[in-house]
């Protein structure tokens, strides 16, 4: 096979697919408590999660610099971002080849776009920070968490633990090289997340998109494109000619992006340089210089539908049912729910990397306004006692990054017992599974020996679990290992107040609590 | 009336027991090994080779599994897992012994990637040629009959099953149901399905299970012991320094010595009084023979 010379931008596309892909697989506990490197590195430098954030923090956030920078740079260098790294775009310049361009292209106007954009961008600025839903790098990084691994882990393991009906022990014999697939390629954990269809069916529709046209949807629809678009739209980087020679053309069949009008549009190129690349006559080339790009931008109403449309869904869509609310928890280090929302992306990573597989993506606990966002479900994992990966991936902050002493005294929730289901209640026999897995060093869940008369009219001495509440930080496990089928005889309820446990060492009044008062 | 039977039945037995047939009793009774010293390994060899050496339960050829407690994410000082030292050192005799392949594994409370990591068992064994520290893997349980007071059937590791030897290598630590956790609770790594769900007889699931799965050597991690909070532990202040390590065939002497060294008797322990009662082994301290090294 005769390898076709890859143009530049193919290149260093590729060299970012693998790096995003390398960094997802990254994105995983692999024996070192610092994960050293996570796919957030391609949200911080995203400006739309920059942007967004920043307007709903209302503060600066070193943690998103890289993003401005991305902005900065695409004054001079046009979509650059989305022709040599958005790893979506690279997927759909991959796989474009083979999906036929059987329908009309879009033939939409800025405005379309602009109706997505500015909502989200507007709904920012209200609080609420809902870019994540639409950002390129999260519907692709969020179907790959939610669909794609868990599909490929749960065919793999499933093939793997068919031979073991097949062969028995001798399957060790080929157990090494399955040891590096499961180690490297596969999710350690087999969840299933509630919103893998809808993540893996909004990607679907991107791609569905292309029989529209190469790119139509980082052309027409990505915020993130929209974003980067505005501001090189005012860049000084010019192609020249500005326009297609005719009757040639060649370039104009060559462009994947806006090129199909007369006129090149400058805040759809992607700077790929295919037309460079491509033109028989060699005299395409970009230079710097200064020109108005003619056309209306953003009509006034856009505008202002727009930013309408952002404030009315930053209110609109805060209903919350306080039934669900109740479980609503948060990953350890979230303070309040307000800030958290102006904060999460929804990129999916704390879910990726969670340890015990407890955290998964909201889907009616939070609202409309909560899609997507983690919550902790304690009954399919808990939080582990000495982790903290998801704060050290969280892109933007919104799950802070502390110290695993610092994390261990977080507050998700307290634990309660329901009485009628917790089995020395219920049954008036011995369990305290709890108490034997709770992590707290002086015992969160505690018992006292009561002498019952059990339903066989034998009276005995029963352990009788009790919280203390100054010490529970809500980690789940208790609800988790509760050996009753289907609802655990304890449970984690959210709570407003999530001031962090006190420091055993340091207060004089948690030692006290560490006393047990029924010893 | 019961009172009277029961008193004449003691001492009718008391008289049975002065016969030569105590003496013949006495002779079998169950070897236990205590060693003492500051470092771990040493005294684990010491314990072994007291018993009469590895070679005496390892054969040549042989594939042993050596089950430590390393449940919890928690760092070997802890003592909430067997030290990874002791660990070390019964998988080395075992491997000198002439084992084929020395197998390593638990089933963990926490994050079994954090326990194995943390407890530093797995590092300890890193690259030993012939040792297999593995996560265990769902499909491996056999459901097993036990035709138990308490438990009829249940599902138990499979590569504990078809070992050739299996060494039970627990800590010695406080446990907030069982009052302490040894020998024959920490058979629990093995089982599959919901064991927090035996919890409600504990005792007698675990004589159960330990009547039908036999451990061939016990080897008790007593270096450091966790005296309170247990089974997890976590505070260093909970850890008392013992420097001993018990090793024994019989599992209910075993957990019956190492009783005491908590200060204990055995008759305190639910599990280890439904095991004797059994006949699964030795309870009384006065019936073994103790070797002290």
């Amino acid at each position: 096979m005769a390898l076709k010379k890859l143009p530049p931008h193919r290149i260093v596309q590729l060299i970012f697919l693998a790096l995003f892909l390398i960094l997802f697989l990254m994105t995983e506990y692999r024996g070192s408590d610092r994960i050293t490197a996570a796919v957030n590195g391609f949200f911080r430098a995203n400006p739309l999660t920059a942007v967004s954030t920043i307007l709903a923090e209302k503060a600066w956030n070193w943690l998103l610099m890289p993003g401005f920078v991305t902005l900065f740079l695409s004054f001079f260098l046009g979509r650059f971002f989305c022709g040599w790294i958005c790893p979506l775009g690279t997927v759909l310049d991959l796989i474009t080849k083979k999906i036929k361009k059987s329908a009309a292209p879009l033939l939409f106007n800025n405005s379309v776009k602009l109706w997505l954009f500015l909502p989200l961008i507007t709904a920012s600025l209200f609080n609420l920070n809902l870019a994540g839903l639409l950002d390129p790098i999260a519907i692709l990084l969020r179907a790959m968490t939610f669909f794609m691994h868990p599909l490929l882990g749960d065919t793999v393991r499933g093939t793997w633990r068919g031979l073991y009906q097949v062969m028995g022990d001798n399957r060790d014999a080929i157990a090494p090289v399955y040891k590096l697939f499961s180690t490297y390629l596969l999710p350690f954990r087999e969840a299933l997340y509630p919103l893998a269809f809808s993540s893996a069916l909004l990607l679907g529709v991107i791609i569905y998109l292309e029989r529209h046209g190469e790119r139509t949807w980082c052309r027409k629809l990505c915020p993130l494109g929209t974003l980067i678009g505005i501001v090189t739209r005012f860049s000084p980087l010019l192609r020249s000619p500005d326009d297609a020679c005719s009757p040639c053309e060649k370039c104009v069949r060559a462009c994947p992006s806006g090129f199909d009008r007369e006129l090149m549009q400058k805040e759809e190129c992607f700077f790929c340089m295919k037309c460079v690349n491509d033109c028989p006559t060699g005299k395409v080339r970009f230079y710097f210089g200064f020109q108005v790009e003619k056309g209306v931008f953003m009509e006034r109403r856009v505008l202002l539908g727009g930013m309408f449309s952002g404030l009315v869904m930053a209110r609109l869509l805060r209903f919350r049912e306080p039934a669900r609310e109740s479980r609503l928890l948060r990953p350890p280090g979230v303070l309040t729910e307000d800030e958290f929302l102006k904060k999460c992306v929804r990129c999916g990573e704390c879910m990726k990397v969670c340890l015990k597989s407890a955290l998964y993506p909201a889907f009616t606990q939070a609202g409309v306004e909560g899609l997507y966002t983690p919550v902790l479900i304690p009954r399919l994992g808990y939080c582990e006692y000495n982790c903290n990966l998801c704060g050290q991936v969280c892109p933007t902050g919104a799950i802070p990054d502390l110290l695993i002493e610092e994390k261990k005294r977080q507050v998700i929730g307290k634990a309660v017992f329901d009485k009628n289901h917790c089995i020395p209640f219920a049954r008036r026999i011995d369990c305290i599974v709890c108490e034997e897995h709770c992590p707290i060093p002086q015992k969160a869940i505690r018992s006292e020996i009561v002498t019952m008369t059990g339903f066989d009219g034998v009276k005995r001495q029963v352990k009788a679990p009790y919280v203390v509440d100054e010490l529970c930080n809500g980690c789940g496990i208790c609800e988790k290992v509760c050996p009753l089928e289907g609802k655990s005889g304890i449970e984690i309820f959210a709570v407003k107040d999530r001031t962090p446990l006190k420091d055993a060492a340091a207060s004089g009044k948690a030692a006290q609590m560490a006393e047990d008062p029924y010893k | 009336m019961e009172r009277r039977r029961f008193i004449r039945l003691m001492g009718l037995s008391s008289l049975f027991w002065s016969l030569p047939l105590r003496n013949l009793f006495a002779s079998t009774g169950p070897v236990v090994a205590v060693a003492d010293g500051a470092d771990a390994a040493t005294i684990t060899r010491n314990a072994i080779n007291a018993l009469g050496g590895m070679k005496r339960f390892v054969k040549p050829g042989n594939t042993v599994v050596v089950k430590p407690n390393m449940g919890w994410d928690r760092t070997p000082e802890l003592a909430a897992n067997t030290n990874p030292l002791v660990v070390r050192a019964v998988v080395e005799e075992c491997l000198r012994a002439g084992a084929k392949k020395v197998k390593v594994f638990d089933r963990t409370c926490n994050d079994e990637r954090r326990c194995y990591k943390n407890s530093g068992i797995e590092t300890a064994l890193a690259g030993m040629k012939g040792v297999e520290v593995k996560h265990v893997e769902e499909e491996r349980y056999k459901k097993v009959a036990l035709g138990g007071k308490a438990l009829q059937e249940w599902e138990l590791y499979g590569e504990a099953l078809s070992a050739d030897v299996y060494i039970n290598v627990p800590v010695l630590k406080h446990h907030g149901l069982s009052k302490l956790t040894i020998g024959m609770k920490n058979v629990m790594g093995i089982m599959g399905g919901n064991r927090g769900s035996i919890h409600k007889n504990i005792d007698v699931a675990l004589a159960d299970i330990n009547s039908v799965f036999k451990t061939h050597l016990v080897v008790v991690d007593a270096t450091r012991i966790l005296t309170a909070h247990g089974p997890q532990g976590g505070d260093i202040k909970d850890v008392k320094q013992l420097n001993k390590v018990i090793a024994s065939t019989d599992i209910v002497a075993a957990d019956a010595y190492a009783t005491t060294l908590f200060g204990l008797k055995p008759e305190d322990i639910a599990v280890t009084v439904e095991a004797h009662k059994r006949g699964l082994g030795e309870m009384r301290i006065d019936r073994m023979k103790i070797l002290k090294v």
